[in-house]
């Protein structure tokens, strides 16, 4: 993460801004919804309280009104109901020029015509802040992102690391009461996406400026976010720390969107104080309340939550794994079980979200599990082994709503 | 195969293809001679010596240029060609600007009803003009604007606004949305939005409209000739006037006619490429 | 409120340009109408109410007005037939002619094009000599060409012939004047055709006349489409061409012209206006379903 990073000028970027700002802005939103004409709810009754300098990740699949709610908190997208609040200011029915918020685009929307130097003076001078000013804090801000050399060249003649770069520095000289940002880093190349990302993780705590940021990639809403909020179908379904959110998933969309891989998913039955899956007794954690229930339940186990070398006494699985995805440090099995498939719509919209070498996870028939397994440990396709399952870390959910059974 | 390496690349073709290609040719050929014959006539004739001038020998190359027909057409065709640049200069200018603004919020600061108000004004560049013939000149009298040229520069700028609007629509659609947003959320208003984004980046629509403009308010001879009294003819109106002249020399007539079409054939030339896309905005999609 | 706020400017942007719109096109035709219903004479336009008399008078073929509109109606029948058909052919030749890479393409089409340049006027005044139908020593024009060529038979007497097709003979220089512009049409239409999917075709074994038959043709519909249209609208309007042409022969006469002849040199304002009406429903027979059409493809791409 300290290595420099390609493309940017890591002496310039350790100059610290002057000028943080002194009090941050929280974002406040109370009930917010958003129909679309034709009657489609984007948008669902969101709350959500942004506190000052807070870094807030907006994440879920596409469709999931995510781009919507920021766009509300704008002001380019009218709420059809609720109210957004910027600090005390209700701010519901004020245009978006009259918020004083900055965005960062996914296209970057750079101004085509305008040199570097102009588009990044663009918002201060449609705010009418006189030249000589405008002229200082723009330098400034190119001194911090490294854009210096670059401030009489027009958008077209950078490279896509430094038009998002200008977008960002764009964004910055404002020193607006908010960065609003949409998946600016999704047109970036993978190396480039993972060092910007690091850029804007120490931007962030350089500037202390409260941030919104959306992205369909929950590697990204993890590794960024202080509190990750998770959106489906406009509906707000859980806004928690990156490690809460993948601990205490309140349901089973969350469960199977966050972690990679994915956590799998069985039914499973309840009873006598333990869960009967693929012709495996696991008893329950202890102080669950499902201990005395009798139901059937959907099972999950994250792909780390199994011992192979050891068993620490934990009920064991045998199974034969189907296919072997080396990483290096370790390894991915992929091995059917024994139990019927779990397919709700919360799972498959939580791996449409994902990218396509997830698809295996939810073949035709048959359960299948991922599992991640030490490097060093021998496996080859075919050949059986015994997988200890850890019985606290398994997740319980309800078939019919998906809720998170504790 | 082994005497064949390096003599350049090996081209795959049938047996037919050399004789198909000379048929090509040959046809475009055919098509260029049928398209550029009325142009020999033009300048051939236009350029004979009045004796020369027989119709019987209109194929005939001059035996010696002349300039005769331009000179004695000249005076009788020159304010027409006066009235013409004054009239289809601003008409281009004015058109471009209200097209701009009007193409610019109804692609990207759209209002309610944007998509039924679109399609109305699109209709009136197809209506035939006979249809508001009538109640036009006769408002353009009450006016005090018939016989003058600002009157026909007046019906010119109205009744090009919906090509010129489609024109620049169609342009403003294809920048991004995430650019006019950018510009809202950095506090600009409309105004300023179509000052600083949207107009620095629509010189190409400028120059296809403009360019259409020019050329069909250059062209036009129905509004012309209803609308300006004799010392205000556009040039066709001119034109057709000496070319419809009782004994007036073919070589007179051909230098007009060639006179009176030079300014259009010169921006087609010099900017063909925006006369072009004016053509295909023409036909609604390209 | 918000809203009016945000969207507010745009349509005051707007307004100008729509209320003189709406007074020029929308207010003008209701005009027209309105006097199509009066027997106004004159230039103040005042008549009495006649109910459909002008229409009726129109479609009376024992009438002399109903006669020649009738006459008219053939004509511009024909023209359209003979116009559209052949500029759309001309059109779509060339159009194939030039898609592979021809050397000096660039010049073809510039060849092909200009004349989309040129006023009806100076187009008229070349054609009406190239199209003379002088015999003997007024031999000229293309019936010369022809003789001289060996192929004496192709002369006619063109515009001025005595038969009903007369008017066929405007579409040569009317398509001379657009087919460049089809041509355009189609070639832009047949390059938009990816070259995966015609590759995809010839690697599947067809040859170059399948791939333009089974995978281009099918994708030049919509292109066709908007030519047929724009041709068939530009027919109908057909005014300064054959005005220029001959003015006064009936043979060649249409709707387009005899409204201007019977309004404004008849001074029968209200029977102008009737034709003048018909002339507009007939291109907007054409018209409304194609801005209709064009307007539901763009929003639902």
């Amino acid at each position: 993460m300290n290595a420099p990073l390609p493309g940017t000028r890591p002496q310039a970027a350790n100059i610290p801004l002057q000028r943080a700002r002194p009090e941050a802005t929280g974002i406040r939103l109370e009930q917010v919804s958003k129909r679309f004409r034709g009657g489609v709810l984007a948008v669902d009754r969101v709350d959500l309280d942004v506190r000052p300098g807070e870094f807030v990740v907006l994440v879920g699949p596409s469709g999931c009104g995510k781009s919507t709610l920021l766009r509300m908190i704008a002001g380019l997208e009218a709420v059809s109901g609720g109210r957004i609040w910027l600090g005390d200011q209700d701010v519901t029915s004020r245009l978006p020029q009259e918020r004083d918020v900055a965005m960062v685009f996914q296209s970057y929307a750079l101004y085509p015509r305008m040199t570097v130097r102009r588009n990044l003076g663009f918002g201060l001078r449609m705010r009418h802040t006189g030249r000589p000013e405008r002229n200082r804090r723009v330098a400034e801000v190119a001194e911090v992102l490294g854009l210096e050399h670059l401030l009489d060249r027009r958008p077209a003649a950078l490279s896509g690391g430094q038009r998002q770069r200008v977008a960002m520095g764009r964004a910055i000289v404002r020193e607006p009461k908010a960065f609003l940002m949409d998946e600016p880093l999704s047109n970036l190349d993978a190396k480039l996406r993972v060092s910007m990302r690091a850029q804007l993780s120490r931007l962030h705590q350089r500037l202390g400026t409260t941030t919104v940021y959306v992205t369909h990639d929950q590697v990204e809403a993890m590794t960024l976010g202080q509190r990750v909020a998770v959106l489906r179908d406009g509906v707000l379904q859980q806004c928690d720390t990156p490690q809460h959110l993948f601990r205490h998933p309140v349901n089973l969309f969350v469960a199977a969107f966050i972690g990679s891989p994915s956590m799998n998913f069985v039914a499973a039955s309840v009873s006598g104080g333990a869960a009967h899956f693929a012709d495996l007794r696991v008893p329950l954690p202890a102080g669950s309340s499902l201990a005395t229930a009798d139901r059937q339940v959907i099972l999950g186990i994250r792909p780390t939550g199994f011992g192979v070398a050891e068993s620490n006494g934990w009920p064991t699985l045998r199974a034969v794994p189907d296919v072997v995805e080396e990483l290096g440090d370790e390894r991915n099995l992929i091995i059917d079980i024994n139990a019927p498939r779990v397919d709700t719509d919360a799972t498959r919209a939580a791996v449409a979200a994902r990218t396509a070498d997830d698809a295996l996870l939810l073949p035709e028939e048959k359960a299948r599990f991922t599992v991640r397994v030490p490097g060093d440990h021998p496996v080859s396709i075919g050949e059986p082994l015994d997988l200890a399952v850890n019985p606290e870390r398994l997740y319980f959910f309800d078939p019919e709503t998906g809720q998170t059974l504790r | 195969m082994t005497t064949r390496t390096a003599t350049g690349p090996v081209r795959i073709e049938s047996r037919w293809a050399r004789p198909l290609q000379v048929g090509r040719y040959l046809l475009l050929f055919a098509f260029a001679c049928f398209f550029l014959m009325p142009v020999y006539v033009l300048v051939v004739t236009a350029l004979k010596d009045p004796v020369q001038v027989s119709v019987s020998r209109m194929w005939e190359l001059p035996q010696s240029l002349s300039l005769n027909g331009f000179r004695e057409v000249w005076p009788k065709l020159r304010p027409g060609l006066v009235n013409s640049v004054l009239l289809a200069v601003p008409v281009s200018i004015i058109s471009s600007v209200l097209g701009a603004a009007n193409g610019f919020v109804l692609s990207k600061w759209r209002f309610p009803g944007a998509d039924i108000v679109f399609p109305l004004i699109l209709f009136g560049m197809f209506i035939p003009y006979q249809a508001i013939l009538i109640p036009m000149v006769r408002t353009m009298r009450d006016l005090g604007m018939q016989g003058g040229l600002d009157g026909l520069i007046l019906v010119h700028v109205i009744y090009g606004l919906p090509i010129t609007t489609l024109i620049f629509r169609s342009y403003f659609a294809g920048i991004s949305d995430e650019l006019i947003d950018a510009a809202k959320v950095d506090g600009a208003g409309m105004l300023r939005t179509l000052a600083y984004v949207a107009l620095p980046i629509a010189p190409p629509a400028f120059a296809v409209a403009m360019i259409w403009q020019f050329t069909s308010s250059w062209n036009d001879f129905l509004f012309g000739v209803m609308l300006t009294s004799k010392e205000n003819w556009p040039v066709t109106v001119a034109l057709n006037n000496i070319a419809g002249g009782q004994q007036v020399p073919f070589h007179e007539v051909m230098a007009s006619g060639l006179l009176a079409c030079l300014p259009t054939l010169l921006v087609y030339v010099v900017l063909g490429r925006f006369f072009m896309r004016g053509l295909m905005a023409g036909a609604l999609k390209g | 409120m918000r809203q009016i706020r945000q969207w507010g400017p745009g349509l005051l942007l707007v307004a100008p340009s729509l209320i003189v719109l709406g007074i020029f096109v929308y207010g003008f035709m209701g005009w027209t109408a309105n006097l199509s219903f009066t027997s106004a004479r004159g230039r103040n336009l005042t008549g009495d109410y006649v109910g459909f008399d002008n229409y009726r008078e129109l479609a009376d073929e024992r009438g002399v007005t109903g006669q020649r509109f009738g006459i008219d109606t053939q004509n511009v029948l024909i023209f359209t037939a003979v116009f559209v058909a052949g500029s759309l052919i001309a059109g779509l030749v060339m159009a194939l002619l030039l898609d592979r890479g021809v050397r000096g393409e660039s010049f073809f089409r510039s060849v092909f094009i200009f004349p989309m340049a040129i006023s009806f006027i100076a187009i008229a005044i070349v054609w009406r000599w190239l199209l003379s139908n002088g015999t003997g020593t007024q031999l000229t024009g293309l019936n010369k060409l022809f003789s001289a060529s060996g192929l004496g038979f192709l002369a006619n007497d063109w515009f001025k012939s005595d038969s009903g097709w007369a008017i066929a003979a405007v579409a040569l220089p009317a398509g001379w004047a657009l087919s460049g512009y089809v041509m355009a049409l189609f070639l832009a239409g047949i390059r938009g055709v990816p070259d995966d999917l015609r590759e995809a075709a010839r690697v599947d074994g067809a040859r170059e006349p399948q791939v333009l038959w089974h995978v281009v043709r099918p994708m030049l519909l919509p292109v066709t489409m908007s030519a047929l249209v724009i041709l068939a609208h530009i027919s109908l309007k057909t005014f300064d061409l054959i005005y220029a042409m001959d003015l006064k022969s009936l043979k060649i006469d249409t709707p387009a012209l005899f409204m201007w002849f019977t309004t404004f040199e008849g001074g029968f304002y209200g029977r102008g206006a009737a034709i003048a009406m018909l002339l507009l429903a007939g291109v907007a027979v054409v018209i409304i379903p194609y801005i209709w059409y064009s307007v539901r493809a763009e929003r639902r791409s």
